[in-house]
């Protein structure tokens, strides 16, 4: 079993931190300029989310496994939380499948620089909302 | 058999004369190609005598293609050279990709060596079965583009066809350094100074036509591999990224790790790093797509900048390496100036990673005080002053004032320079670093440190490997988890990396981008289908490492020892912020291990047991002797 317990608490976890980021103008602004639609599939624990950057906000939608999605990324529930401190080997994780993305790849990696402010909010957001056990240090 | 021309051309520069001699297939057989062969025929030149200059008419020239050169296939357009550097005076090689040697194993030649120094300056016309030296003062003076531009033209109505030029430019008519060789305008041999030593022979250019065909031994066996890696290549998102952005991709996911050296190595996060990424590359200079023969991976971009101070005709953009020399080392965020000091580079004909690597030291020499404008014509050498980098760019090409100065590389430049100069330095055997900090994946400090031509990121595959883009399911060592920001197993993983990859990149010669989905059961079944020999995993892995102990005894007998393999405190400074911060590499650690493993003595030298159980005897004899 991976970090988290259950679908519900990484629902809880990571899609308020996505809520936070959609509410980020730093990061929003350039995400929405991208239009996509992403929907993460997770595992260990099993969670979808849509990240719906299409319109004229960011709409976090779990659970959505109908809207056709640009971008579909899927990788364990524990490698998306090291995803977001900003310390996974983003090269071997694709080279090694541990993360596998699906959809147009320019647009995917212009995604990189949007999201990077978001590796120092991630420990910043875990301690500031009860989830200070998932830090990693 | 298939893959082979079959024919080796051997000119003489003295005496102008050019003979064809036969490839023995029992010789190719055991080297298989590349390298293998090429480092193997040089040393056989020089063992008698192996006290040259780099610059002198006794050191040979040995230029190879691999059995896979010259078929479709992607990442299969390689080929090598291989000399004495005039950079670091030990062993110098380099790899190539465009069209050259595809034509060449049209044209009937699987490779050329070439000896002594041409009275005046000369080319080599190859048109099929006629080879022969040729006048080259017309083209004498002229930088790469030009020299490329009038041969193609006035060429083509006597050979019916466009052919492919592999040139220097001024850089190495005037024996800069760090000179490079360009073929097709932007395939170059950048490493090392391979454009200076031709620059020392009157060696201007080879131009070849080729009009034959290879023949693959197994063409249906081939077929069937190229149809299961379309799945492959569909899958693989670093080939995508490739496609989409080149290798300035590695500019997103580098940032991440703190792989991309900021500042004269002083940093590994930048604030206007992204200035400088892919998405800025697309929207302000970007103008199209180019290839190597047969290759569908197109990872070559080109740039155009139409106005403005760093206007360039459509050509060749900048690589990745390119992108962090002249950007992130010098904390210059202006991609435009950037593209132009490579379209200067690519004129002259200079490696971009020594040139930018020299400016970066000399702006640090500028900043403490140990040179001035005085020193440096007036040109404030400043973190971040486009103007000024691209000014002192081609003051080197022209080897002006202060330019020839670092000309020279920043090893020699630093002991000019003179005070705390060295300092600032990050050359290992006087070759500077490439941009991948060791600080992000310690086995780089390591690869760099043993490397026999000097810092290099190609000398082994330790970079893919470690830094994550190719995995070999077949080699344990290869495919292993490597725990992160620790220097624990990396000898073990640099010997692998080593063996796999003399094979991989500089026998058979797959290219380390394009051909990265390969596991060594496609790429040794490429090259079984394409000789009809039936290499194992364990053969090419014993050819392979027979060629690193040889390149290692070539630069040891040009006189690299223990104390050589070490890398500069620049490099070996513990950042305090950044996605590294805190890490250090333990070099000593992992050169002993790795001297342990390879059979190295105190010295640096291979054992000569070691040597003679890799058929290199007449190395060992050589070396002892010494």
């Amino acid at each position: 079993m991976g970090l988290f317990e259950n679908s519900e608490k990484f629902e809880e976890v990571l899609g308020g931190f996505f809520r936070q980021l959609a509410e980020t103008p730093q990061i929003a602004d350039k995400l929405l300029k991208s239009n996509l639609i992403i929907r993460f599939n997770y595992t260990d624990p099993d969670l979808v989310i849509v990240v719906d950057c299409s319109g004229d906000k960011i709409d976090v939608r779990p659970h959505d496994t109908e809207t056709k999605a640009t971008v579909e990324m899927s990788m364990t529930a524990d490698i998306a939380h090291k995803f977001w401190f900003g310390k996974v080997n983003l090269t071997k994780a694709l080279t090694r499948k541990e993360m596998v993305a699906k959809g147009p790849i320019p647009k995917i990696l212009k995604l990189l620089p949007a999201i990077k402010p978001s590796y120092a909010m991630y420990p910043k957001y875990l301690e500031e909302n009860g989830y200070s056990q998932y830090n990693i240090h | 058999m298939g893959g082979y021309a079959g024919q080796i051309l051997y000119v003489d520069l003295s005496s102008g004369t050019v003979e064809k001699k036969p490839l023995d297939m029992a010789f190719a057989r055991k080297h298989i190609g590349g390298l293998g062969l090429g480092a193997r025929i040089y040393f056989d030149l020089i063992k008698d005598s192996p006290d040259i200059d780099a610059l002198s008419e006794d050191n040979p020239f040995v230029l190879m293609t691999g059995p896979i050169t010259g078929f479709k296939l992607d990442g299969a357009a390689r080929w090598t050279i291989a000399t004495k550097s005039p950079l670091t005076g030990v062993w110098g090689d380099s790899n190539i990709g465009g069209f050259f040697g595809a034509r060449l194993k049209f044209a009937g030649y699987d490779g050329i060596v070439i000896t002594g120094r041409a009275q005046k300056p000369s080319y080599l016309f190859i048109n099929n079965d006629t080879v022969e030296l040729r006048d080259a003062e017309a083209y004498w003076g002229k930088d790469i583009y030009e020299t490329d531009r009038a041969m193609v033209s006035e060429l083509k109505s006597e050979t019916g066809r466009t052919g492919t030029v592999f040139c220097i430019g001024p850089a190495g008519e005037n024996l800069i350094r760090y000179a490079s060789i360009i073929n097709s305008k932007r395939h170059a041999a950048g490493r090392a100074g391979m454009g200076a030593v031709w620059g020392s022979k009157n060696l201007k250019a080879i131009y070849v036509n080729g009009t034959g065909k290879v023949e693959a031994a197994d063409p249906g066996k081939l077929a069937e591999i190229k149809e299961e890696l379309k799945a492959v290549y569909e899958e693989s998102i670093f080939i995508d990224a490739l496609r989409a952005s080149g290798t300035p991709a590695h500019i997103d996911v580098g940032s991440l790790a703190g792989d991309i050296p900021i500042k004269n190595w002083q940093m590994n996060e930048w604030e206007a790093i992204d200035d400088i990424g892919p998405s800025e590359i697309e929207d302000k200079i970007h103008a199209g797509h180019k290839t190597c023969y047969g290759c569908s991976v197109a990872c070559k971009k080109e740039a155009e900048i139409k106005d403005g101070p760093y206007r360039i005709a459509k050509g060749p953009s900048p690589e990745y390496e390119t992108v962090a020399t002249f950007g992130s080392m010098c904390l210059n965020a202006n991609i435009e100036s950037i593209a132009k000091a490579n379209d200067l580079c690519n004129r002259y004909g200079m490696d971009t990673i020594t040139c930018g690597s020299t400016i970066a030291f000399a702006i640090e020499c500028f900043e403490n005080g140990l040179i001035n404008e005085s020193d440096t014509e007036g040109i404030e050498l400043r973190w971040g002053d486009a103007d000024a980098i691209v000014a002192m760019t081609e003051k080197i090409g022209k080897k002006e004032g202060f330019g020839a100065i670092l000309a020279e590389g920043s090893a020699a430049a630093a002991e000019k320079i003179g005070g705390n100069a060295k300092d600032y330095l990050t050359t290992i055997k006087g070759m500077e670093a490439p941009m991948h900090d060791p600080r992000s994946a310690h086995g780089y400090a390591l690869a760099y440190a043993v490397s026999p031509r000097g810092a290099c990121h190609e000398a082994s595959l330790d970079f893919n490997v470690e830094g994550g883009s190719q995995m070999i399911p077949e080699i344990d060592e290869l495919s292993a988890d490597y725990e992160e920001f620790s220097s624990e197993g990396r000898a073990q993983l640099n010997v692998a990396c080593q063996d796999y990859g003399m094979f991989f990149s500089c026998c058979a010669i797959f290219c380390n981008l394009g051909a990265v989905p390969l596991s060594a059961t496609q790429a040794i079944s490429i090259v079984n289908a394409i000789t009809g020999f039936d290499y194992t995993l364990d053969e090419v892995l014993q050819a392979g490492r027979r060629l690193w102990y040889l390149k290692r005894g070539l630069s040891n007998l040009f006189g690299a020892r223990a104390e050589d393999d070490r890398v500069p405190e620049r490099l070996m400074t513990e950042l305090e912020d950044g996605p590294t911060a805190g890490s250090l590499p333990d070099i000593e650690r992992m050169r002993s291990e790795f001297y342990e493993i390879r059979g190295i003595n105190d010295d640096g030298i291979p054992r000569a047991k070691v040597l003679e159980k890799e058929g290199l005897g007449d190395l060992a004899a050589i070396l002892n002797r010494a």
